[in-house]
């Protein structure tokens, strides 16, 4: 007789996970992902390596598709930085999409009451502006938050559909509705981004963002009371540190981060340079969600959420080709979004827990 | 009149079927944020199904793929332990992508043959969802088993030691509320709206959700914020059947759902309500149950 013994399974909890195991964990998941997805391409006939092969060419070459991957990929840091800095302090915001579009409408406000103005006035007007009115909406949300104890997953979602409204009441048929339908009137021409290295500036912008924040969040005397009530309510009150307050801030923060992506994403990219058909301009807030998933995937490292990014960016970016070079059907593009999404939140186990195998005595 | 009433209580139908099921999902302790992707895979679904054949197999479809994906959610959140709200995002965010790969090419509206059997104009489907609440009301304050899935929502802990299998309860509730968000799916889209566009549900899972909190995880109060805020939806969309002169522009009117949710968010957070709501919240709700 052959006793064929089969391990027990055991979960470990995991106390402190290092960023190289997070890396690991992330690459991981990437390869379970693109396995998924090669068996859908392999439905519509096509060979997964050449598919793949043509996504990563077309977005990183520099005369295809690389000035958008930045672009985009950019445009998703801005959310992820916005879903960062709230999460330190515990608190979900859901909101980029809402705060998004509040930036969008603050900036493209400026830019049509003061056209004619130098771009080396208006356009930081512009992203003055587009803060202004993100850092509000977010700082609405934290304040029924910190103040009026109300859940900040549901009042952030619920303003995001009413800010989608609001952009809707403002370009289709509205205010600042063009000649073509239901688009938007284009910018001034000065208040088009500056092009440095194949990016809008606004790219450098964010990064720097990115970095000041990392230091913010771990040197300073702001950073660390926010750690802590992310960390330990009770300690928080503990050590008196006002709860509403910093609700109130870092929800501010984060709404102003995202308010800055509706300059960047509209002004910064010609292909745009106005607020599209509403379809169009949501399918775009859509992707401001992908700032929770690589937020919670890069342990909240405003550092590490720049490279990986820029990596959704390109997927974005790249697969487009599955639809427009190799003809494959509509929507193959954003199924692979989605099948990442779910497998980074899938190996989200793995930031919890590791496996070992127990031997039967 | 009439057809508007009808309108709004299909409206209700589909809130009321995502919110029932979530009420159920909660009450057992597990917190699902995805219905909304849940609905637009039923939704899918139920109206690629009903496209070959007919109308009921496609809200069995809606109803199947509802279950599938809330047997991965619970999958997810359950036994892997995944933080519940980035599990239930997952899923929402996958739908979106699914579901636009999946029907986006057969856009248009259901061929004219699959027709909706409506009784005075209703839908069978309407007094389903009510026969729904009245059976979850009746399991979770009567029976047994609704005993089992309140303790282990409350005390998980307490409950296993009392002999109640928490993980086997907090599956089969988390299916059956996904069961009940595709099928609610599958209505939209069918009954409905009658035609495939891009990601139909438009928020309509979001307020489902919250319906389920200002409920007081109750399901009478629930059948009371479903029809009211299918009527508010409606309301929205086509103003003009009920007065002609409204004067506010559609979008402002299309925010005012998600407005009123706010404000009734506001006055069930404020001190004189919060105590109720604590008490009935479910105390585990959202917290992964380890066994020791």
């Amino acid at each position: 007789m052959v006793y064929i013994q089969i391990p027990k399974l055991k979960r470990e909890r995991i106390v402190v996970l290092t960023g190289r195991e997070a890396v690991s964990i992330s690459v991981l998941s990437l390869a379970v992902a693109f396995i998924v997805f090669s068996g859908f391409l392999m439905y519509e006939g096509a060979d997964p390596i050449e598919a793949y092969r043509n996504i990563f060419s077309f977005a990183f070459d520099q005369k295809l598709g690389l000035s958008t991957t930045l672009h985009r990929g950019f445009f998703i840091l801005f959310a992820t930085l916005a879903f960062i800095i709230p999460m330190r302090a515990g608190l979900w915001n859901v909101g980029m999409e809402g705060q998004f579009y509040l930036g969008t409408i603050g900036a493209f406000a400026v830019a049509y009451t003061l056209p004619t103005l130098h771009p080396g006035i208006l356009i930081p007007l512009m992203l003055l502006a587009g803060a202004l009115f993100g850092a509000f909406y977010g700082a609405l949300a934290g304040f029924l938050r910190g103040k009026l104890n109300v859940n900040e997953v549901v009042t952030t979602l619920m303003l995001n559909n009413i800010a989608f409204w609001l952009v809707y009441l403002l370009t289709v048929g509205g205010p600042w509705a063009g000649i073509a339908e239901s688009t938007s009137r284009p910018l001034p021409a000065s208040a088009h981004a500056p092009i440095i290295l194949n990016t809008p500036f606004t790219s450098f912008l964010v990064i720097g963002i990115a970095v000041i924040l990392y230091i913010f969040l771990k040197y300073s005397s702001i950073g660390y009371q926010i750690r802590v009530l992310g960390n330990s309510p009770a300690a928080a009150k503990h050590i008196g540190i006002s709860a509403p307050k910093i609700t109130v801030l870092v929800m501010a923060l984060g709404g102003a981060i995202a308010g800055l992506s509706g300059y960047h994403m509209w002004a910064g990219d010609p292909a745009f340079f106005m607020i599209p058909r509403p379809e169009a301009y949501k399918a775009i807030a859509d992707l401001t969600y992908w700032g929770l998933i690589i937020g919670l995937i890069c342990l909240l490292n405003s550092i590490a959420a720049i490279p990986l990014s820029v990596f959704i960016g390109s997927i974005l970016v790249g697969s487009t080709v599955l639809v427009r070079r190799l003809r494959l059907p509509f929507g193959l593009d954003v199924l692979f979004l989605g099948i990442i999404s779910l497998t980074f939140v899938a190996f989200q186990f793995f930031h919890y827990y590791r496996i070992k195998i127990k031997r039967r005595e | 009149m009439w057809p508007f009433i009808i309108r709004s209580l299909e409206v209700a139908t589909i809130l009321l079927l995502a919110a029932i099921g979530e009420l159920l999902t909660q009450r057992s302790g597990v917190l699902n944020v995805g219905i909304e992707g849940l609905m637009l895979l039923g939704a899918a679904s139920g109206f690629l199904t009903a496209m070959i054949w007919g109308l009921i197999p496609g809200y069995l479809a809606g109803l199947l793929i509802g279950a599938l994906f809330g047997l991965l959610h619970a999958i997810l959140s359950i036994t892997l332990r995944v933080n519940q709200v980035v599990s239930g995002m997952g899923v929402w965010l996958f739908a979106m992508g699914f579901v636009t790969y999946w029907a986006d090419r057969y856009s248009g509206p259901l061929p004219p043959w699959v027709t909706s059997i409506r009784v005075y104009g209703l839908s069978p489907i309407f007094f389903l969802a009510i026969i729904t609440v009245v059976v979850i009301w009746f399991i979770l304050s009567k029976t047994h088993l609704g005993l089992k899935i309140r303790s282990t929502g409350e005390n998980p802990f307490a409950a296993e030691v009392s002999g109640v299998k928490v993980m086997r309860i907090r599956y089969i509730c988390t299916i059956t509320g996904g069961a009940l968000a595709g099928l609610a799916g599958a209505f939209l889209s069918l009954t409905y709206l009658g035609i495939w566009s891009h990601l139909p549900t438009k928020g309509l899972g979001w307020i489902a959700f919250a319906l389920v909190m200002f409920s007081l995880w109750r399901p009478f109060i629930l059948l009371g914020g479903a029809l009211l805020f299918g009527f508010v939806w409606q309301f929205a969309i086509s103003p003009e059947t009920i007065y002609a002169g409204i004067p506010a522009p559609l979008p402002i009117l299309r925010m005012l759902p998600f407005i009123i949710t706010i404000i009734l968010l506001i006055i069930i957070s404020s001190e004189r309500f919060r105590r109720k709501w604590w008490l009935a919240r479910p105390e585990a709700l959202g917290v992964p149950y380890i066994k020791e």
